[in-house]
């Protein structure tokens, strides 16, 4: 190729690219909500004079232009390939890969959330607990970090729980760090798999005196193709999985009662593999206060079990042992004023079962 | 707006080529003008006032200069011209790094004017210094169409962060530029090379700069990775805005002075200052140095003239201490250069003057990263472990891994060793014909991955718009 032949080449090629490009980014239809990433995403911001001499204006243009970009998610891919084949980076935005497992940095500790958390729980503990009989435990779950520390920094575990421990001398630490390996967790997800929580539902049980009334017996069902959340959000190249669930007669024939809603349904909601986060089958994902009916348990006995996501899987493994198990997700319902929509009775059991996801930014617990 | 953003690569620019190329010839500087106008006001909707203001005055000057050439009110609005620049700089940039000095010192309490610092200011400041002065010099013949003067100073290629184009480098372009296929070809090739050295390597060690300064799990290890990585990030950052620039520049008919010339390769601090940022170097000699006589005085005189020339190239940079005392650093070790060392420096062999230089300019950006001298002695301390720190920590050695291949492209591409490797193919039939195929496509592919980079990045603005 002569130089002549070169220079119209370079010249065709930008011209035609940004040319193209430039076409689709000004006649490509708005998409409310990016699928892989599981966000809103920007739309064309409302012009005002206001807003233009303010500023205002064309940062929010930016992020339009950036969100509606045609092919938005193949350039995502594109980019996390070049940026950790390529370029050699160990994670892409945070996110990284292995041993066929997705996950995501999170380090260091951060002291002030868990201060945070540990105020809530005394809080807690103080306002409804303090009287009457209650038996109260806390446990934590290890992200996958945990068990894929080797040669990545991660957040000080060890120091995690001895704080909790020094500042929760009123309550019972049960341990499940031991319990659960990262065989336990979704690939492509951050939480862990409910046929795989045999361990943890046992030390739990026995912890908490009803290890001897927990079933063993239960029919794994499969859903397939499961996309975990790492997936899209780290544009890595990922297959999917099959989700699993638990069930038996007791589970089925159990009811959950939404308080926000009013609303009764059952503890597997399967419509909702459909949805963004197929993870929220296990009782319809996070909600302010559910609780779990369970008509084959006429003990009367109850257990409030303050969780996040991770124990909307856990908690139907528990219903088996008591009456009622009412899960209170204080990231949307204030934990000033819960005696508004539970009536506590003064002999309940309490869990509060939290991942160190949540437990390291915690600022949306209330 | 950004070179390096959706916004600028997929709607402004192919907007503005499309116009440019369509409007005939006496069209083409009003609609760089307003392309201009425009392409500040996106990033500072009230401040393209004041920049068409720099504009206006260095218009009205420049016209009274020529006008009363040879008289005494020629000087008069030589000197109205330059405190008007300098007054408008002095204000927006400076107010309140010396309020706050004032209250120190006198223990007073005057509030500080908290006024946000109008992007490109200091360079389109000296752009407008040079033309006056030029034009009262007679270097440089009167503008007397305004928009071709407002073309010049507002010129979006190099408004907000240079190089600091002279008048002079551009006074015929500004009325007889020709545009042709092979300077279209160059400037798309330089453009998009700057942009990946922005987007590919700057931004990539801008994220190590950032993981360092949020790390809580520091040791030895992670300072020499910060100080090296920083010093590549501001060169890839601000050499590749100059590449983007020149490129530009070319796309629209215009020739741009180089601004670098792989400084990193220099055997000395002389040497590397006429390597790094050289239109600044540049401007500050022919503007400040000289005028003040130069080394053609006594050597107290001279010692003073290299006290003022980097006083006022840090201070240039930021209205802080630290950039005062970066400047004065250089102009300590150029003075020793001048008296003593320059003279070892040669004996030397040239891997030692190599680590002489690169090992001062390493410590030279610490310092000017630093938010405060407290911070900047902490860092260059903490390069030699004070402090017990230790030798090395687990996210040092994570980021080592994840950063290694980058910074080892980034030190091969601070080189001229890339450029060799093209002369050498090119020098052969054949090789040069496989480069001119595999050029169109290795810039395609460059602008999919940069345009794939921003799809997904955050906002990352360049460095050298704070200056």
């Amino acid at each position: 190729m002569t130089d002549k032949i070169k220079h119209i080449a370079v010249m065709l090629t930008f011209l035609v690219l940004t040319g193209v490009i430039s076409f689709f980014c000004l006649t490509q239809e708005s998409t409310a909500v990016s699928d892989s990433e599981r966000r809103p995403l920007a739309q064309m911001p409302e012009y005002s004079s206001d807003k233009l001499l303010s500023g205002n204006f064309f940062p929010a243009f930016e992020s339009y232009t950036v969100d509606q970009f045609p092919l938005r998610d193949s350039f995502r891919n594109l980019k996390a390939f070049i940026h950790t084949n390529l370029l050699g980076r160990n994670d892409n935005n945070g996110y990284y890969e292995a041993d066929g497992y997705l996950g995501k940095l999170d380090y260091p500790l951060n002291e002030s959330s868990l201060s945070h958390v540990i105020d809530r729980m005394q809080f807690i503990r103080n306002k409804y607990f303090k009287d009457g009989n209650h038996k109260v435990f806390y446990s934590v779950i290890p992200d996958k970090n945990y068990f894929l520390a080797d040669k990545r920094p991660v957040m000080d575990y060890e120091k995690l729980i001895q704080t909790m421990e020094a500042n929760l001398n009123d309550m019972t630490y049960i341990d499940i760090f031991d319990t659960l390996t990262i065989e336990d967790y979704y690939k492509t997800d951050t939480h862990w798999r409910q046929e795989q929580l045999s361990d943890v539902v046992q030390t739990l049980g026995n912890a908490m005196g009803i290890g001897d009334q927990l079933s063993k017996n239960y029919t794994v069902k499969e859903l397939y193709p499961f996309y975990g959340v790492y997936s899209g959000q780290s544009a890595l190249p990922t297959k999917p999985e099959s989700l699993y669930y638990l069930t038996n007669s007791v589970l089925e024939n159990c009811t959950v009662y939404n308080t926000e809603t009013g609303k009764t349904g059952s503890v597997y909601d399967l419509d909702r593999f459909e949805s963004q986060d197929p993870y929220e089958i296990f009782l319809s994902g996070s909600q302010a206060i559910l609780t779990i009916q369970n008509p084959a348990n006429t003990s009367g006995k109850r257990l409030i079990l303050f969780r996040d996501s991770f124990g909307s899987s856990l908690a139907p493994l528990l219903a088996e042992a008591y009456s009622e198990v009412v899960l209170v997700d204080i990231r949307y319902v204030s934990s000033a004023f819960l005696d508004r929509f539970i009536e506590f009775t003064g002999q309940e059991d309490v869990l509060f079962l939290y991942s160190t996801l949540v437990l390291n930014s915690s600022s949306t617990l209330k | 707006m950004l070179f390096s953003s959706i916004p600028f690569l997929y709607y402004f620019l192919p907007l503005i080529l499309a116009i440019y190329f369509l409007v005939p010839k006496r069209g083409k500087n009003l609609v760089l003008l307003i392309a201009s106008l425009f392409f500040y006001f996106y990033g500072e909707p009230v401040y393209v006032l004041l920049m068409i203001g720099a504009c206006v005055s260095s218009y009205i000057h420049g016209l009274l200069i020529h006008r009363f050439r040879g008289k005494p009110l020629s000087k008069v609005f030589l000197w109205s011209s330059i405190i008007t620049s300098l007054a408008m700089l002095g204000f927006f940039k400076y107010s309140d790094f010396f309020l706050e000095n004032l209250n120190a010192i006198s223990g007073l309490d005057l509030p500080l004017l908290g006024l946000a610092l109008p992007i490109g200011i200091s360079f389109y400041t000296f752009q407008t210094l040079s033309y006056t002065v030029d034009v009262y010099r007679g270097d440089a013949q009167v503008q007397k169409n305004f928009i071709s003067l407002a073309t010049y100073v507002a010129l979006f290629p190099q408004l907000i962060a240079g190089p600091i184009v002279r008048y002079t480098t551009v006074e015929e372009d500004l009325s007889g530029r020709t545009h042709s296929v092979e300077k279209f070809s160059a400037g798309i090739s330089r453009f998009l090379i700057g942009l990946g050295k922005k987007v590919l390597i700057a931004n990539q060690l801008g994220e190590l700069c950032d993981i360092f300064r949020r790390s809580s799990d520091q040791s030895v290890l992670f300072f020499w990775l910060y100080a090296i990585g920083f010093s590549l990030h501001i060169y890839f950052d601000f050499s590749g805005y100059s590449d983007m620039a020149i490129g530009l520049g070319k796309l629209f008919g215009f020739r741009f002075l180089e601004n670098f010339n792989y400084p990193f390769i220099s055997k000395s601090i002389s040497e590397f200052w006429r390597r790094w940022h050289m239109s600044l170097g540049s401007w500050f000699r022919d503007y400040v140095y000289i005028p003040l006589g130069g080394n053609r005085v006594s050597k107290g005189k001279w010692l003073r003239n290299i006290l003022i020339v980097w006083l006022l190239t840090g201070f240039w940079h930021g209205a802080a201490w630290n950039f005062i005392i970066w400047g004065l650093f250089f102009g300590f070790f150029l003075v020793l250069e001048k008296f003593f060392l320059g003279a070892w420096l040669k004996k030397l062999p040239a891997f030692l003057s190599h680590i002489y230089v690169l090992f001062l300019v390493m410590i030279s950006f610490v310092i000017f990263n630093a938010s405060s001298m407290g911070q900047a002695f902490s860092d260059i301390g903490g390069l030699f472990g004070s402090g017990g720190l230790p030798m090395v920590s687990r996210e040092a050695l994570y980021q080592l891994r994840s950063f290694g291949w980058i910074l080892v492209l980034a030190l091969i591409g601070a080189t001229p060793i890339p450029k060799l490797i093209v002369g050498k193919i090119k020098s052969h039939t054949t090789g040069h014909k496989i480069l001119n195929l595999l050029e169109p496509v290795f810039l395609a592919g460059l602008l999919l991955v940069v345009t794939a980079y921003l799809v997904d990045g955050s906002f990352n603005p360049f460095l050298y718009f704070r200056f």
